[in-house]
């Protein structure tokens, strides 16, 4: 625990109210029926948690068929229980604990259902081919055929090899980044520190070249 | 698949160079995003903490992350009784 929330934990019993979690920290810690009921709450939250990620995710959710599905969500509350369970010690009271809690049961679903949606797809990395537009579409015509044209040629000449085949199948082919990380024996962060990299190079190219290169865009301002 | 079937869209370039923005880690991410979410479930709408700075990036860039945030801020906003439509307009779009 740091000096902030140590600080920030006396402030709070200064005033007299309970830290965010305070409770479940208490009981999930404590002994006989208090804590077993305990464990059986936050068994029941997670299972909420995994299954809402799953329900939002349906084109990965039809691909795998309704019993997986419910395999998945077992699973992923089960190993979140433990994960939970063993990290509670790193709880700062900075978010309320069922948030805290609920993103371990969202990531353990999201991976698992990503990599057993994919389970049986191949993920083309090898020969990936140049990319082309022999004929821009209108819209590309009105936001910048030039741009898309330096952006191609970018990725050919700028990129890394390695860059380059990581960068097109997380955003071209749009393979989830478990999966590719799995198949690659490597894990998430070195796949999105490559494509960020990646982003970064092309972006100082075509900068280099005078194009205006997209902002972070929100979802307020998503058409 | 030959080069002539592998099209460029302007969505897939706008994905691919997109502002990368300072680093920060998936494992990170995770770290954070149960206050990121929160901070933008509060009254002011803005995280708060300099910490958290670099999370629009890095869920403006990870499709993954940005898909495990939305699920947490809804189920976040629920618990609390709050309206997400605003928050959900804040959280950057992969």
């Amino acid at each position: 625990m740091t000096e902030v929330s140590h600080d920030r934990s006396a402030c709070r019993r200064a005033r007299g109210t309970p830290a965010p979690g305070e409770d479940w920290i208490a009981e999930l810690t404590s002994d006989g029926r208090v804590r077993e009921d305990a464990l059986r709450r936050l068994h029941a939250l997670l299972v909420r948690g995994a299954r809402f990620q799953v329900s939002r995710m349906s084109a990965l959710r039809a691909m795998v068929g309704a019993a997986q599905v419910e395999d998945i969500v077992t699973l992923a509350a089960d190993e979140a229980m433990v994960a939970v369970l063993s990290k509670l010690a790193t709880f700062e009271g900075r978010s309320r604990f069922t948030t805290w809690a609920y993103k371990f049961a969202v990531l353990q679903a999201a991976v698992e259902l990503r990599r057993a949606a994919w389970s049986r797809r191949e993920v083309p990395l090898d020969a990936a081919p140049p990319l082309t537009e022999p004929r821009p579409s209108p819209d590309q015509y009105a936001e910048g055929a030039e741009l898309a044209a330096a952006a191609r040629e970018a990725i050919d000449r700028v990129l890394t090899p390695h860059q380059r085949r990581i960068a097109l199948a997380l955003i071209v082919d749009e393979v989830p980044i478990d999966v590719l990380a799995d198949r690659l024996g490597t894990n998430r962060n070195a796949l999105y520190k490559t494509l960020h990299d990646a982003r970064s190079r092309l972006r100082t190219h075509l900068a280099g070249l005078g194009y205006a290169t997209p902002p972070t865009r929100s979802r307020g301002e998503a058409r | 698949m030959n080069d002539a079937q592998r099209p460029l869209p302007t969505e897939v370039l706008r994905r691919l160079t997109t502002d990368p923005g300072p680093w920060l880690s998936c494992d990170d991410c995770f770290r954070l995003v149960d206050r990121y979410v929160e901070g933008l479930l509060g009254d002011g709408g803005e995280p708060p903490h300099a910490e958290l700075a670099a999370m629009p990036a890095h869920l403006a860039g990870c499709s993954a992350c940005s898909e495990e945030a939305t699920t947490l801020l809804l189920l976040a906003a629920e618990d609390a009784g709050i309206d997400p439509a605003t928050a959900l307009r804040r959280l950057p779009l992969a």
